[in-house]
């Protein structure tokens, strides 16, 4: 490994790690806000479903960096309060990440057969029982590729959060950079890093969905 | 809330929203055209029968797409700046390489999924292979990828915000400058927004209506 | 045998936008009765059984289970439909649970058993059914012999007055066909209350009641069983006998 990466080497990891934690807590969050909005949109809930398709329609029509302009600079403009640029991108991140996700678990939903469906409310099960108990189950196992293409996506996204100043791993890169003057090595580090990582995602993506994939 | 939302200046200062929307726009369509061109054909060495190209094109594809967009301008940008590249070159090469690779998985699959018999056909009646590759299993393979290139279009168009950072001066780069003088935080980028959509959406219908898909129209829309 | 029918179908109709599927029809059925649902396909008769646990909404005439009525908007209809049993012609088990998962779910969540409760009885629908064994099964590494039988336990499970069958065997391949259809006069020969649709007319014969024809949305005929076979009343009862007798 090139002297410039190793000197540097702590510093570079520690951004790595800031990209890890802000991956996965947007990807927990905006898998919990994206289930519950692509299922409110399944069931077209009077009044939140239309502020859910708006939501979703304006955020999907927008590029992630003006979304993360919109949370660190816009949101705290408006309603008047401090911004720390970590927070602003998660925040970021999850509204962004949940409108693709919300998409996709209602496209789930839709392939579960409504003769299984009719099937459990012929058991005396309510609506909402059904839902819980049956169509949610079998359509989140069967959107797990797709999930995991958007986490990967999301991985790749963090690097974006570098614009806001959070010095995750491509921040850190450009940092070091800055100082070392050594951009092939480096930025060949990171990139590197990030094929790994991705990589890493979906084969976990990948080994979760064949343990849990049902036919319905 | 003791913020009061004043549009005004935002109108004032349209015709920096007007140039940048139309660098925006050139910098997308560049982007498309050369994305399109890799993607065409390292999607096709994909789909043929040589072992090499299928695992070069799958390598290809792999390490372009998992290295992020902006990894992709930086590369162009500061590793390579001894080619003195203007911005906008810089940022249309890395979109050109990271869609590419998106395009190329689609033309792959697009291909492979036009029958066998297809190309035996236009062999057969005395096509070479070139021409039987354009002129019947591509047009067939376009018409069944449509709109997944739609999508990757759209994504492309919102992508080239992040050309804003290596300081080519699109839409995004704009609304920063216009923020600066205005301090208009919040109406500067939900215009920008906006007009993202509005780009998007006239483009993916332009797309889906020209290669017919009417009936898919409203699904790949949402799918953008 | 009490004399009160158990589910009573007054005059019921129904369309989908301009296309009539059901149309003014009338029948009940008795404590302890078994009646066949026969016709051609497109006949309405699916779309009639679903009316009755109200799986399928109707727009006019009345449908009375046990003198709750069906239709009327304060009807409580997952508590009705614990109290009938419906089998579905491709057995809709929940693919991402166990044999004994599917029969246990609807006695826990909508009878609000207690678990072990639920699981004991459940193992004694599947030993009853023929399949002990395959008690921790999924779906999937299941026949669609077996499948039906689990689909039959699952509805057996919330010991309902009534079983509706909708044509419980049209998807399976032909060796399967008995081992469900020895369930179902098992079930017969008990005293359930049972109102079955199917092309089964063998079966028919041996364990029906009473046959009920409908063709083209409409009840035609409603015959005890001897008498729909040896002497039907209209001409298209007597058109579909020969056809589907002819095998």
């Amino acid at each position: 490994m090139p002297e410039v990466i190793l000197k540097n080497l702590p510093f570079l990891l520690m951004g790595l790690r800031l990209t890890a934690e802000i991956a996965f807590v947007s990807i927990i969050g905006g898998t919990v806000l994206g289930v519950l909005v692509g299922v409110v949109r399944y069931l077209r809930v009077p009044v939140l479903a239309q502020v859910a398709d708006i939501y979703i329609i304006f955020v999907r029509g927008t590029p992630l960096l003006v979304v993360l302009f919109i949370c660190y600079f816009g949101f705290p403009t408006l309603l008047g309060y401090q911004a720390s640029a970590y927070y602003a991108a998660v925040l970021g991140f999850i509204l962004f990440i949940a409108a693709y996700l919300a998409e996709d678990v209602r496209a789930g939903l839709r392939t579960v057969r409504p003769g299984l469906v009719q099937a459990a409310l012929a058991t005396g099960l309510a609506r909402a029982q059904v839902i819980r108990l049956v169509v949610l189950p079998i359509a989140l196992r069967n959107v797990i590729p797709t999930f995991f293409n958007q986490y990967v996506r999301l991985f790749k996204f963090t690097s974006v959060a570098s614009v806001i100043g959070v010095n995750e791993l491509t921040g850190s890169a450009m940092l070091v950079n800055g100082r070392e003057f050594a951009p092939i090595p480096i930025i060949g580090f990171i990139a590197l890093t990030y094929l790994v990582c991705c990589f890493v995602i979906s084969m976990v993506g990948r080994l979760l969905y064949s343990r849990l994939a049902v036919r319905a | 809330m003791s913020y009061k939302l004043d549009w005004a200046p935002i109108w004032n200062n349209r015709d920096l929203i007007i140039e940048g929307f139309i660098t925006t726009v050139e910098l997308s369509a560049l982007g498309l055209v050369l994305a399109l061109a890799t993607g065409v054909i390292v999607g096709t060495a994909g789909s043929t029968n040589s072992r090499i190209l299928r695992s070069g094109s799958a390598a290809y594809v792999e390490l372009m797409r998992n290295i992020p967009l902006l990894v992709h301008m930086y590369i162009w940008y500061v590793a390579l700046a001894f080619l003195k590249l203007p911005p906008f070159m810089c940022a249309a090469f890395g979109l050109a390489l990271y869609s590419g690779a998106y395009v190329a998985e689609i033309v792959r699959s697009g291909i492979g999924a036009v029958p066998q018999g297809q190309r035996l056909v236009a062999l057969a009646t005395g096509l070479t292979p070139a021409q039987a590759l354009l002129l019947v299993v591509y047009p067939q393979a376009l018409r069944m990828v449509m709109p997944s290139l739609a999508s990757i279009c759209s994504q492309l168009i919102k992508d080239s915000s992040l050309a804003s950072v290596i300081t080519v001066a699109e839409l995004t780069y704009q609304a920063s400058a216009i923020e600066g003088q205005t301090f208009r935080t919040f109406e500067v980028y939900i215009t920008i927004s906006l007009l993202y959509l509005l780009l998007v959406t006239i483009v993916t219908y332009g797309l889906l209506l020209v290669a017919g898909a009417r009936d898919d129209l409203e699904q790949r829309v949402s799918d953008a | 045998m009490t004399e009160e029918p158990m589910i009573v179908l007054d005059k019921v109709s129904k369309s989908y936008g301009p296309t009539v599927v059901l149309r003014d029809c009338t029948m009940s059925i008795k404590r302890g009765e078994v009646v066949v649902i026969c016709g051609p396909s497109g006949s309405g008769k699916s779309t009639l059984i679903k009316c009755i646990n109200g799986l399928e909404p109707y727009q006019s005439g009345s449908i009375r289970v046990e003198d709750v009525d069906v239709g009327a908007r304060t009807t409580n209809l997952p508590a009705l439909r614990t109290r009938i049993g419906m089998v579905f012609q491709h057995f809709e088990l929940y693919p991402h649970m166990s044999a004994l998962d599917n029969i246990i779910l609807a006695q826990v969540h909508a009878l609000k058993r207690e678990r072990d409760e639920a699981e004991t009885r459940a193992r004694k629908l599947l030993d009853r059914v023929g399949l002990s064994q395959r008690a921790h099964a999924r779906p999937a590494n299941l026949s669609g012999g077996q499948q039906q039988r689990v689909a039959i336990a699952r509805a057996l499970a919330l010991d309902p007055k009534a079983m509706l069958f909708d044509e419980p065997t049209s998807a399976l391949d032909p060796e399967m066909i008995s081992e469900v259809l020895d369930v179902m006069v098992e079930l017969a020969g008990e005293g359930m209350t049972m109102l079955v649709v199917t092309h089964e007319m063998g079966f028919a014969r041996s364990v029906a009641d009473r046959i009920v024809f409908m063709d083209r949305s409409e009840i035609v005929e409603d015959t005890p069983a001897d008498q729909f076979f040896s002497a039907p009343k209209s001409q298209r009862a007597q058109e579909f006998l020969s056809k589907v007798l002819a095998h």
